[in-house]
């Protein structure tokens, strides 16, 4: 028999109540009332810590059973799914163990399930839904940014013939590659890749090369970020970072809220600098396989970088990070690859 | 004094009840900790059941004159509520991304959001109960369109100098559409004091900025030796005094109106609750402090950073502790004759959307 109170159906009125009975017959005993009732059970409030059960009947009466009563007991209930999970949740041993489990599955969720499922929904997103959003933005940007190439017909039928050559060499396994000419403006020497294959040079960086290698080589950076998807990459693993973050701490307030905003926008950059790496690997076997220079848009980098000097990171370098360790990567890969090119050709 | 005088006075003194949190730091990180890894390895979808365990502990460990208060919401439509939402909102960046037009749908969210906004007060308020009865709120458009759409609008338009009177509207229209069972709240309040509470704001931001500053000065002048200073000069002892109070100025400013925030509306929960009223003649109090609820919060963040996470339990059971602390009902007469009344549903997709979104009205 469990001693507690009860609400009649509505009422915020309590009165003294005693339960009894079996699971399939529970007596309800309502002090001041000689007869006891058979109770008609509809629900159980879940078990939970410092929380005093509460027990709705057909008519819409509520018993409420002391804290420690043992509930489960009477009903029989004790093997329900939140009646195990109250216990562990209690269990001390068990919670470190949870805890150590859940801090490993964090970690791993976040060094390699995000990245995982990111590459994964990239490649699964709809190629006209990529499409559309390369018109779409390219549409913004026009509108926001750019203003039409001012180089002479000659030059860019040039730059277009270069980049046909990159993109027949870089396969058709994704979106079609197009190249836009565009007059900078505020982001001055700059190149960009939109999801969708679209790939923007601005004439502010085309005058600053000081070959066609250059160029090309940038092009081809961007190129390997369409082709491996990157920004699509990014969209899916900010969401997911934002999604993890939710999930730690879900009832935090405004101001961890505005924290975490700043965190995230951080780790856009960090994943940003392992792309950049990898375009730029890239670029490097593409430009070999074309038979140009692939150092050589180390230069245009280097050139940029100076150009800003005190104005700050402007151009290609506020969306391209981390010049300085890429140049020794890119030196790398191209000695790796020339000298299986030469025992290639042996 | 005779006895059946006292009998009638203390009738008529309405008593002081204060509402506690009887939850601990420990407990609940074993419920958080839990939830967490279910959520991660169900990917995701046992964050409806997780809410759900997460107010009921916050609700249920929350008590006021011997009893406690339930969250009823069903996790099932919590998760479904959730399913439309982010679907919703994934379409919607699709649709801007495919063509900025689409930006334009926010008019349509902002002429969708009082309605919204009742919808989800509605079922937030009737997923939680107090000694069997339940809550209910009943919105009118119109009000929600004046609180919470257009005073924001305004009062930024006139450089935070009618702030409190849109803190006054949005806190009036919420205690005037609350009710406890078939029992009204009635929320009325004062615009001075209000008034007020901005003015402590305003001192707040700029006795922490001058603080800062301070700190900056003694720091900066610190760093340089006093040898330094005679063998360059005047020009470098001048740099060094003004160059520490500034930089501690500006970085102090800074933090300064990150926290008014909070400062302000800590400030406005007590006016707000010191002015409601609930059934004529029960009245909510509050009294939290407001750098006291500055410095939890604070304190709080940096704890739940600086461990990745995992003293947000305490922080959160911290918080909800001296809220609760700081609440308080003056009670005239008995509890006991509140009755449920059936009252609109609400939508939870509706409150999803806004917990979703971190949007939050009140503490
Ligand atoms: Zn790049």
């Amino acid at each position: 028999m469990i001693k507690g109170r009860y609400f009649p159906a509505g009422s915020a009125r309590v009165v003294a109540a005693s339960l009894s009975g079996t699971r399939d017959r529970l007596v309800l005993h309502l002090e001041n009332e000689p007869d006891a009732a058979d109770a008609k059970l509809t629900s159980v409030s879940d078990p939970i810590a410092g929380v005093p059960r509460k027990l709705t009947f057909a008519d819409g009466g509520v018993f409420e059973a002391p804290l420690g009563a043992d509930v489960d007991g009477l009903l029989k209930t004790g093997g329900t799914f939140f009646a195990r999970l109250t216990r562990l949740e209690a269990n001390l041993g068990l919670v470190a163990a949870v805890a150590v489990v859940t801090i490993g599955l964090v970690f791993a969720a976040y060094r390699f399930g995000i990245p995982l499922l990111a590459s994964g929904a990239a490649a699964i997103t709809p190629a006209p839904v990529v499409a559309a959003m390369d018109r779409g933005t390219l549409e913004t940007v026009d509108r926001a940014v750019f203003s039409p190439s001012q180089l002479n017909a000659g030059r860019r039928r040039k730059l277009q013939a270069m980049f046909e050559e990159l993109s027949q060499l870089a396969g058709d396994d994704g979106p079609a590659l197009r190249l836009e000419l565009r007059q900078g403006g505020m982001i001055g020497p700059n190149a960009l890749a939109l999801p969708g294959g679209t790939i923007i040079v601005t004439d502010e960086l085309v005058g600053l090369a000081a070959s066609d290698d250059e160029i090309a080589g940038v092009m081809a950076h961007e190129i390997g970020h369409v082709r491996e998807r990157h920004s699509l990459q990014q969209i899916y693993r900010v969401l997911g970072i934002g999604f993890m973050v939710g999930l730690v701490g879900g009832d935090a307030s405004q101001l961890v809220d505005d924290v975490v905003t700043q965190a995230s926008a951080l780790q856009a950059l960090v994943y940003s600098r392992e792309f950049e790496t990898h375009a730029d690997l890239y670029s490097v076997g593409l430009m070999v396989k074309a038979g140009r220079d692939p150092l050589a848009f180390v230069g245009l980098l280097d050139r940029i970088v100076r150009d800003a000097g005190g104005s700050g990171e402007t151009g290609w370098l506020a969306t391209h990070p981390g010049t300085k360790d890429r140049r020794e990567a890119v030196r790398k890969r191209a000695e790796a690859l020339d000298g299986a090119g030469e025992t290639a050709q042996e | 004094m005779t006895s059946s005088e006292t009998a009638v006075a203390s009738r008529e003194v309405p008593a002081y009840l204060e509402f506690s949190f009887t939850g601990r730091a420990l407990e609940y990180f074993g419920i958080w900790i839990v939830n967490l890894f279910l959520s991660i390895i169900t990917l995701g979808i046992y964050t409806a059941w997780a809410k759900v365990r997460r107010l009921r502990y916050f609700y249920g460990n929350t008590w006021l004159d011997g009893h406690n208060f339930e969250y009823h919401a069903r996790p099932v439509s919590i998760l479904i509520g959730r399913i439309i939402v982010v679907s919703l909102l994934i379409a919607y960046n699709l649709l801007v991304s495919v063509s900025p037009f689409f930006g334009l749908l926010i008019f349509l969210y902002l002429l969708a959001f009082p309605w919204l906004l009742n919808k989800s007060m509605s079922f937030n308020a009737r997923m939680t109960s107090y000694r069997n009865v339940r809550l209910n709120f009943r919105g009118s458009y119109w009000g929600a369109l004046l609180a919470f759409v257009i005073m924001p609008v305004v009062a930024l338009l006139t450089a935070g100098l009618l702030f409190p009177l849109a803190s006054k509207l949005s806190n009036d229209y919420i205690g005037r559409h609350l009710g406890y069972g078939s029992a009204r709240f009635e929320t009325r309040a004062p615009l001075k004091a209000l008034y007020g509470n901005l003015g402590s704001t305003i001192l707040f931001v700029i006795m922490v900025t001058l603080v800062c500053a301070g700190i900056g000065f003694v720091i900066g002048s610190s760093m340089v030796s006093v040898g330094n200073m005679i063998e360059k000069g005047g020009d470098e002892l001048l740099d060094v005094l003004t160059f520490g109070p500034i930089t501690g100025a500006l970085i102090g400013g800074y933090i300064a109106l990150a926290v008014a925030y909070l400062f302000y509306a800590a400030g406005v929960r007590n006016v707000a609750y010191n002015h409601t009223v609930l059934d004529g003649k029960h009245r909510l109090t509050s009294s939290v402090g407001r750098l006291r609820y500055v410095w939890i919060l604070v304190s709080n963040l940096f704890a739940t950073i600086l461990t990745l996470g995992l003293l947000r339990p305490w922080a959160a059971v911290r918080t909800w502790r001296y809220l609760a602390s700081s609440t308080g009902l003056l009670a005239a007469g008995s509890l006991d004759h509140f009755v449920d009344e059936a009252a609109p549903e609400g939508s939870v997709g509706a409150a999803e959307f806004f917990d979703i979104e971190g949007i939050d009205f009140g503490l």
